[in-house]
């Protein structure tokens, strides 16, 4: 019974997405022919078979896919840094004082910079090619992954903590079963904004200056008036956007199981 | 009492916080696998006394003895069962039951034995693999009491632990802890603010005055058991308490 309404819910989530994809592309193809954007820009199919063709064709060196692997292994190569370095920092400021004294006011500061700010510096201090990017991308997704890592360590209940004392629990005990579980749904929500930013951060780096991946796809697209292919590059952005945040809500969901409600 | 026998020793305790004093020169015993209840008025330190006894807080003067030594949680297997739920939420009901047989490193054998004799006890099996956001109010307590007992404490210090429930529910889990005292023998002081509570359950009861809170007088509970809470003497003892803690 319950297995049947659960399959009920999945369907209607699945018809429900193929129905918002369709009115999507709709609009979009009468924008493209009752309208004088339609001179311009093509329509959704033409886009969408472009898309599959450059799975074989190559823009300039490479298929959309190694485009696409070349982006993504500099988004997760940062990302996996920027993920080690925000844990450890958000779980150190929120369990030292001192520490959270000296780091706290620089990262305020800092914070509010947005990533692409530090593009100069970045090219400076890393030279023009991969280093920079890397570093870009590290540096947007950790920004956005500390905040959430500090906050749920620090959100552990005392109440809970109490029981595990009472129940003969040291520190080092504490940590480990009480503030680190406490604060996993909030490092998720922290990796969830990690691979956004450093998603968005590797399209923009390229942008700068490269020779692959999805970003140069787009500016090239765009430096060419060639709207088809920075529609292409629009799209697998977008796919593989959703896919990455899809894989880390699955991750979520299996390793918080208790952080559902309901039976 | 003979020194034996004696479980916990309060005395001249005293807790002030800041000018503020909160319990003032409070002295009394506590026997080997007494049930004692604390009752007293609206705000007069009940918990603040509890806490002295787990160390949360340092008493401003005077001592607490368990087992004629100062208390020491790492030493003594003290359980606490707090007002509000304290389930951890990442854990199922068997795992929260195993968590302080965890902490103390009992052997694996050990540790499930414990945790299928008190999930018996506290008819919970069929839910053994559920979370706590998927279980009722009255669950969710007894989880934590049988978390407490699994450790078969020798001391267990509950502070209101019924407060938040309806009293069907109610009834029912002091029932419940009525048989598991009976069962196993623990010592266990109970705090609560409801006198038919304290009469229905307890062995002893101690009356504490409004702030700064001294005791007034300890009350021996001999009511026959199964109480029933609408006999004469029941009530006699309901109404003799009430009395007692009467600031109005």
């Amino acid at each position: 019974m319950k297995n049947k309404a659960k399959q009920k819910q999945i369907a209607i989530k699945i018809l429900a997405t193929i129905f918002s994809f369709l009115i999507f592309g709709l609009l979009w193809e009468m924008l493209v022919r009752f309208s004088d954007v339609g001179r311009v820009m093509p329509g959704p199919l033409e886009t969408l078979q472009s898309f599959f063709e450059h799975f074989t064709e190559k823009y300039s060196a490479y298929t959309l896919p190694e485009h696409v692997w070349r982006s993504l292994r500099r988004v997760l190569t940062g990302y996996f840094f920027a993920a080690i370095a925000a844990i450890a920092l958000g779980i150190l400021m929120a369990s030292y004082k001192t520490i959270d004294a000296i780091v706290s006011p620089l990262f305020n500061m800092v914070r509010p910079i947005p990533p692409v700010a530090w593009i100069p510096l970045a090219i400076l201090w890393f030279g023009i090619n991969d280093g920079s990017k890397y570093f870009l991308i590290f540096w947007a997704s950790f920004l956005s992954m500390v905040q959430n890592v500090y906050a749920g360590t620090k959100s552990a209940d005392p109440k809970l903590i109490g029981a595990a004392k009472m129940l003969g629990a040291n520190d080092g005990h504490i940590f480990l079963t009480i503030v680190l579980p406490s604060a996993v749904p909030y490092i998720f929500s922290g990796l969830q904004l990690g691979i956004n930013s450093a998603w968005a951060m590797a399209i923009g780096s390229e942008m700068i200056r490269s020779t692959d991946g999805v970003g140069w796809l787009i500016i090239r697209g765009m430096d060419n008036n060639n709207l088809l292919q920075e529609l292409v590059g629009i799209l697998a952005v977008g796919i593989v956007g959703f896919a990455l945040a899809s894989v880390l809500r699955g991750v979520e969901a299996k390793l918080c199981r208790w952080n559902k409600r309901g039976t | 009492m003979s020194k034996e026998n004696v479980k916990v020793q309060v005395r001249h305790l005293t807790k002030k916080f800041g000018d503020l004093l909160v319990l003032n020169d409070v002295s009394f015993e506590v026997k080997k696998g007494q049930f004692l209840c604390v009752v007293g008025p609206t705000g007069c330190g009940k918990t603040t006394f509890l806490n002295c006894i787990t160390k949360l807080y340092e008493p401003t003067s005077g001592e607490i003895l368990l087992d004629g030594e100062p208390v020491d949680l790492r030493k003594h297997n003290v359980s606490y069962i707090f007002q509000e739920y304290s389930a951890m939420s990442w854990l199922t009901v068997e795992q929260n039951i195993a968590f302080g047989l965890n902490i103390k490193h009992f052997p694996k054998e050990e540790v499930k034995a414990r945790v299928d004799e008190v999930i018996a006890m506290v008819g919970l099996e069929k839910f053994r693999n559920y979370y706590p956001n998927q279980l009722s109010a009255s669950m969710l307590q007894r989880v934590v009491i049988a978390r407490a007992f699994a450790t078969k404490p020798d001391l267990l210090l509950m502070d209101e632990p019924y407060g938040q429930l309806d009293i069907e529910l109610r009834f029912k889990l002091e029932d419940e802890l009525i048989g598991l005292w009976e069962q196993l023998g623990t010592t266990i002081i109970f705090i609560t603010h409801n006198i038919e509570e304290a009469v229905y359950i307890s062995e002893d009861i101690l009356v504490l005055t409004n702030k700064p809170t001294t005791i007034k007088t300890m009350i021996n509970n001999s009511l026959p058991r199964p109480r029933n809470v609408t006999s004469r003497s029941f009530i006699d003892l309901r109404e003799q308490v009430t009395e007692l803690i009467k600031w109005w």
